[in-house]
């Protein structure tokens, strides 16, 4: 008897750390956003803030101004065709590697897992520096061009796409699936847009949103290539007007992982998981 | 001409010797196992044949055509996986088409042979279901149905039944056999359950090691075990002490019998008695070590100075008055006149 109390007292005790913990870490994230709602969008320094004057002053003038600004307008133009450019590319590289390895050359796995991670071993800088060089002397054109971004982002996106289309292709079982259908028939091609795809779809479309969240976010390549991306003209604009800037950064936050989100719970409702096992 | 012949194949995963010398040869409409415990070699054999994997060495021929390079969807054959492997995005009825489609058969053929396996293996209710949708068992028959729809050369099943319930184990082997029976397709059945094996096949085929120990019918196989591997893999078996004769006979638990030479090692010295050859007579040297009750039959180990532990199995009814620790005497029914002698006493 004596045992089980103890064991229901510490259970409730883990409960109540776990509480605790959740706590801690949603404050750790919640404060500094909410401060910074509240600098963007409320009109009354700190230094007047009083509970009398919690609720007054508050107005979205200044992300609608930010959010009107010809040059954010035409840098969420760019971003936006940088995320559909760096999702196209990303996907048409890894899609047919991730499947090609799982079904026909399995034990090269690891090798390619290893082999995903190196964006992230090179820093930004290093990469740009690199492949500038190269490529201005090259084909000078390539750089000029805003969509020079797109081979770096889909290269950047690769650790956490290549891991979340690996593990889509583990959850369905997919070399089984392949040999199903090979002793039906069924050609490779037939296999891939038959079978494997239409059972990917949740890990395609985690994949392009994983993407679609970074290229949104990425601040080092567009800055170091001196390209306009809304990121940086986030930064630069913050400069002129800082209350506008934050309330549009924190407007791009709050769309992108809403827009996330309802990607996710969509997948969910039509009966695909979202899985992102080995991340 | 065998419908099958798998010859000489040899195949290593790197130091791993997956198959030696494999050779096996198929009837047409016969249904064979290959039986033996995990890493035997069995699902490399069968995925030899599938044409997953190549071999080192070694033909395959199938309907007298050597298939060794053709790839899987050459083969025309149709393959049940253990892990059922349906398309998680078609319904059963689609699964089922899958095959079918990709061969291009027309829509109105298609439909009528889709009714008929549908009927075939009572999917009747399930044929709109998603697999994820559907049971274990009501999985494998849509996967057994999609396998035979093709009409197949050759029908092979790795392990289809591992990943069910005992019951609908059961069920499902006993339909499996019957509708193999009913289209006679040539079928490989990959199986480490020994009772599952026996109860299907027309033969089985027992592995070791990446060999081939012995290929016979069930009955055979129980009966005339090729060694003491086979004899110790199927069913239970002892070891009793086999003494030569000047006449040719051997003693065995004090009777004179003929023996069968199993062995061709040259070295007969142990008998392999099944339980239900075994007596057990009240009063005696031996001590009942215990007694369990299977239902139609009692499983009685009896500690024998002579013999060392002899397991018997025994007629329920003539078990009744022996306890653990009772004085008997084993000894070989008086219907048992020969003996299987499967090698030298370790």
């Amino acid at each position: 008897m004596s045992s089980m109390a103890a064991g229901r007292r510490g259970s409730r005790v883990g409960s109540a750390l776990r509480w605790v913990f959740l706590v801690v870490v949603g404050l750790f994230f919640a404060v500094p956003m909410l401060a910074m709602a509240r600098f963007a969008f409320q009109n009354v320094p700190t230094a007047l803030l009083t509970p009398d004057r919690l609720l007054t002053g508050w107005s979205a003038s200044g992300l609608w101004t930010a959010a009107t600004d010809p040059r954010v307008l035409s840098s969420t133009r760019t971003s936006l065709l940088l995320v559909v450019l760096a999702i196209a590319l990303n996907l048409a590289l890894l899609l047919p590697l991730a499947i090609v390895t799982e079904v026909r050359a399995p034990r090269l796995r690891p090798a390619l897992t290893a082999l995903t991670l190196l964006p992230w071993v090179i820093p930004p800088v290093a990469l740009v520096v690199g492949v500038a060089a190269t490529f201005r002397v090259a084909v000078p054109w390539f750089l000029a061009s805003n969509l020079s971004l797109v081979p770096f982002y889909a290269l950047w996106a690769m650790p956490f796409t290549y891991r979340v289309l690996d593990a889509g292709l583990q959850a369905i079982g997919a070399r089984t699936l392949y040999e199903a259908a090979r002793s039906m028939g069924a050609s490779l091609w037939t296999v891939v847009f038959r079978v494997l795809l239409p059972n990917m779809r949740a890990a395609v479309v985690a994949a392009a949103c994983l993407t679609a969240a970074m290229v949104l976010g990425e601040f080092a390549f567009a800055s170091l290539l001196l390209k306009n991306t809304l990121p940086t003209v986030m930064v630069e604009y913050q400069r002129s007007d800082p209350r506008g800037g934050l309330a549009l950064a924190l407007f791009v936050m709050v769309l992108t992982a809403l827009t996330l989100g309802t990607a996710v719970r969509m997948l969910r409702r039509r009966g695909m998981s979202i899985s992102t096992t080995g991340m | 001409m065998a419908a099958v012949e798998m010859t000489g194949i040899e195949k290593a995963f790197g130091p791993s010797v997956a198959l030696s010398d494999f050779s096996v040869s198929i009837e047409s409409g016969e249904l064979v196992c290959l039986l033996g415990p995990s890493g035997c070699g069995k699902t490399t054999a069968l995925r030899i044949l599938a044409g997953f994997e190549r071999p080192d060495r070694g033909s395959v021929v199938v309907g007298g055509r050597d298939v060794s390079d053709d790839p899987p969807e050459r083969r025309r054959f149709g393959m049940v996986f253990q892990d059922y492997s349906l398309f998680p995005n078609l319904t059963a009825r689609q699964n089922i088409e899958f095959g079918l489609k990709v061969q291009k058969r027309p829509a109105a053929e298609r439909t009528d042979v889709v009714d008929r396996m549908i009927a075939v293996t009572a999917l009747d209710e399930h044929a709109d279901k998603y697999p994820h949708q559907m049971s274990g068992g009501q999985k494998q028959r849509v996967a057994l149905a999609r396998a035979i729809a093709t009409s197949p050369r050759v029908l092979l099943l790795d392990e289809p039944l591992s990943a069910l319930d005992a019951k609908v184990r059961e069920t499902l082997r006993d339909e499996i056999r019957r509708l193999q029976q009913e289209i006679g397709v040539t079928t490989v059945f990959v199986t480490h359950d020994q009772h599952e094996a026996l109860a299907v096949s027309d033969r089985v085929g027992v592995m070791s090691n990446g060999r081939l120990e012995q290929l016979a019918p069930p009955r055979e196989l129980y009966l005339n075990p090729a060694n003491a591997f086979v004899a110790g893999f199927i069913g239970t078996v002892n070891r009793a002490d086999a003494i030569g004769q000047a006449d040719g006979r051997w003693r065995v638990l004090g009777r004179l019998l003929d023996g069968t030479h199993a062995s061709h090692s040259g070295a007969e010295e142990v008998a392999a008695i099944r339980p239900e050859q075994v007596a057990v007579d009240l009063d005696g040297p031996g001590t009942v070590v215990s007694v369990s009750f299977l239902g139609p039959i009692t499983r009685v180990i009896v500690d024998d100075p002579d013999a060392g532990h002899v397991i018997a199995d025994l007629i329920s009814a003539d078990a009744a008055d022996l306890r653990p620790g009772a004085a008997v005497r084993v000894r070989l029914r008086d219907d048992v006149d020969r003996v299987v002698l499967i090698g030298r006493r370790a």
